[in-house]
This record gives C-alpha cells, structure tokens and sequence, in this order.
C-alpha cells in the first residue's frame, strides 16, 4: 500500500510583494514635495470592441510613448537622468520597415531597477515582425505611432487620441498593441 | 504618465471600432482609468515588453498580449503575466520611498521638479 505525503503549504509572499501602488506613492510623494494632487483619469465605462477578424487575418498597430532620439539635447542613453528636454509634443509616425532609434530619458521609468539598455523591453517591434512572419498576426501595420505623455487629459483626450486614430485609419489596422514606456 | 496615456488612447481606439490591448507595468494606473485589455508584467516600470536582453521573456510576453487581445470576454480584462521580476520582491518598496527622503534631499527634489517643468513648459510651447 502505498502512501501519500501531505500537501506542504508555501509560506505567504512578503506583503509588499503586490503591484506597486503608483497613484498612492506619486499622490504622497508630490504632497511632501509641496504640490496640489494629481487627478487620474477615472471612467465607470469601458468601451470593448471584440476582434473583428482572426488575429491571423488582423493588421495590428503598434503604438508607443517613447521618443524619437534628438541629437543635441543631452544624454537620453541607458541610465540617463530624467530628460525634459528630449520630450516630444505631438503624434508622430515611423515605418515599421526597420527598428527606430526611440529612447525612453523623457519619462519617469524606474532607474533605480532598470536602464533601458534594451530597446526591446518597451518596443516589442521585433516581436511583431517574428509574429507577423509566423502568421501569428496577419500582418503588422506600415508605420508604429508614438504618442505624447501630457499631464493634461484635456491635451490627449481632445488631440493627440483622435490624431492618433486617424492615422490608424489610414493605416487600415484593426487591433493594435499599445505599450507605455 | 505613459500608463495613463495609453489607456485613454485605448479607450478612444475601442470606442471607434479598433480592438486594443495594453502591455504595462503599472497595474492601478491602468485599471483606475478603465481600458478594455491589459497584459500586466509585475515589472520595474520600463520593462513593459519583458525583461531586458531576455528574447524569451520579450516573446513570452507579446504572445500573452495576443491571447488576451483575442480572448479577452469583455472590457476590464486584466491577465497577469507569471513572469517575475526576480526571486527577491524588494525592489517594489523603492519606487518614490519618502522614507529615504531626509529634509535636504525634498528641497532639491523640489527645485529639480520646477527646473525639469520649466524646460518642459518651454519645449511644448516651442512645438
């Protein structure tokens, strides 16, 4: 007869082993500072549009919020410190023929654990070509759209998004993969 | 603010007949705004697409992406990647840590956020 050990049960993940709270610790941290509090977007609604094709069949758009590479407005390498300067302001896209030069010193990524050293952890451009060559998706679309990061909802709600759509119409995509930086 | 940016762009894409999905790293920002699908990495923010260098992770995590975006039943669909950052958790109590922040440091913290808002301020006019 054979016997059966008892279960162990892992030991509980430390608490702070969570999603980081990030409107929490940007709300706190700008009020030490001595800043009002910032308000986040917040909708009780959810548009959803389900697939209209098979992903084997779709044109996928993907779409960025790093930045082109500006010459002349100081380091926006792997590690830079926080760049304002290498900031863009309006919608802009690029071929997705080849792999842009596009940086991520522009925005508050956390330097403390990662570089950006690679640029394929926040443009998965490459990927997408190995996902359209495989058939995964039917194919990626022509061009990858960068979008701006403006404090004001206002800015992007009323311009950069419905700039941005407009181009995804000209491009005839039909799903797109959007990654923040 | 890249979180918060591409969930609006979500939103007004679905509305107009484009299905979406966001691959990120801060999960409160995205679902406090509402987006219909979100593949979440539990990942230092700049690690959206995988971890740096590491092709598997980078194809793990576009094809997790792709199945949320063609299986998700409805909007606020979140999967969670199972990927980790690394065995050791800590480097999630370090993000804005006021606890390390002593009088001085908040005063030059300070006069850095006006000076970077101020070349901001000027670069936006500018374009």
């Amino acid at each position: 007869m054979t016997t059966t050990a008892p279960a162990v049960n892992p030991p509980f993940a430390a608490d702070y082993d969570a999603p980081i709270p990030y409107i929490q610790r940007t709300r706190d941290y700008y009020q030490v500072l001595g800043f009002n509090p910032y308000r986040w977007a917040h909708f009780a609604d959810v548009p959803f549009t389900p697939l209209g094709t098979p992903l084997g069949e779709a044109r996928v758009a993907l779409i960025t919020t790093a930045a082109p590479f500006q010459p002349g407005v100081g380091d926006q390498g792997p590690g830079a410190a926080y760049n304002a300067a290498a900031k863009f302001y309006q919608v802009y896209s690029l071929s997705t023929e080849t792999i842009p030069d596009l940086r991520i010193s522009h925005v508050g990524y956390d330097r403390l654990h990662t570089t950006a050293a690679d640029i394929n952890t926040y443009l998965p451009l490459a990927q997408l070509k190995t996902a359209a060559a495989a058939g995964r998706i039917g194919s990626l679309g022509p061009r990858l759209h960068g979008l701006p990061t403006n404090r004001s909802h206002r800015v992007t709600m009323e311009t950069d998004v419905p700039e941005l759509l407009r181009r995804c119409h000209e491009d005839g995509v039909g799903a797109a993969v959007l990654v923040p930086s | 603010m890249c979180h918060q940016t591409v969930s609006l762009a979500a939103r007004h894409l679905e509305a107009n007949g484009i299905s979406t999905v966001i691959v990120g790293c801060a999960k409160d920002i995205v679902e406090f705004c509402g987006v219909p699908r979100f593949l979440f990495s539990d990942f230092p923010l700049g690690n959206s697409a995988g971890r740096p260098f590491d092709v598997e992770s980078q194809r793990q995590t576009l094809e997790l992406a792709l199945q949320v975006l063609e299986r998700a039943p409805g909007g606020r669909t979140t999967v969670q990647s199972p990927l980790r950052w690394s065995e050791d958790a800590s480097w999630k109590r370090d993000y804005l840590d006021l606890t390390k922040l002593s009088p001085d440091k908040i005063a030059e913290r300070k006069k850095e956020f006006d000076e970077v808002k101020s070349i901001a301020r000027a670069k936006r006019e500018a374009s």
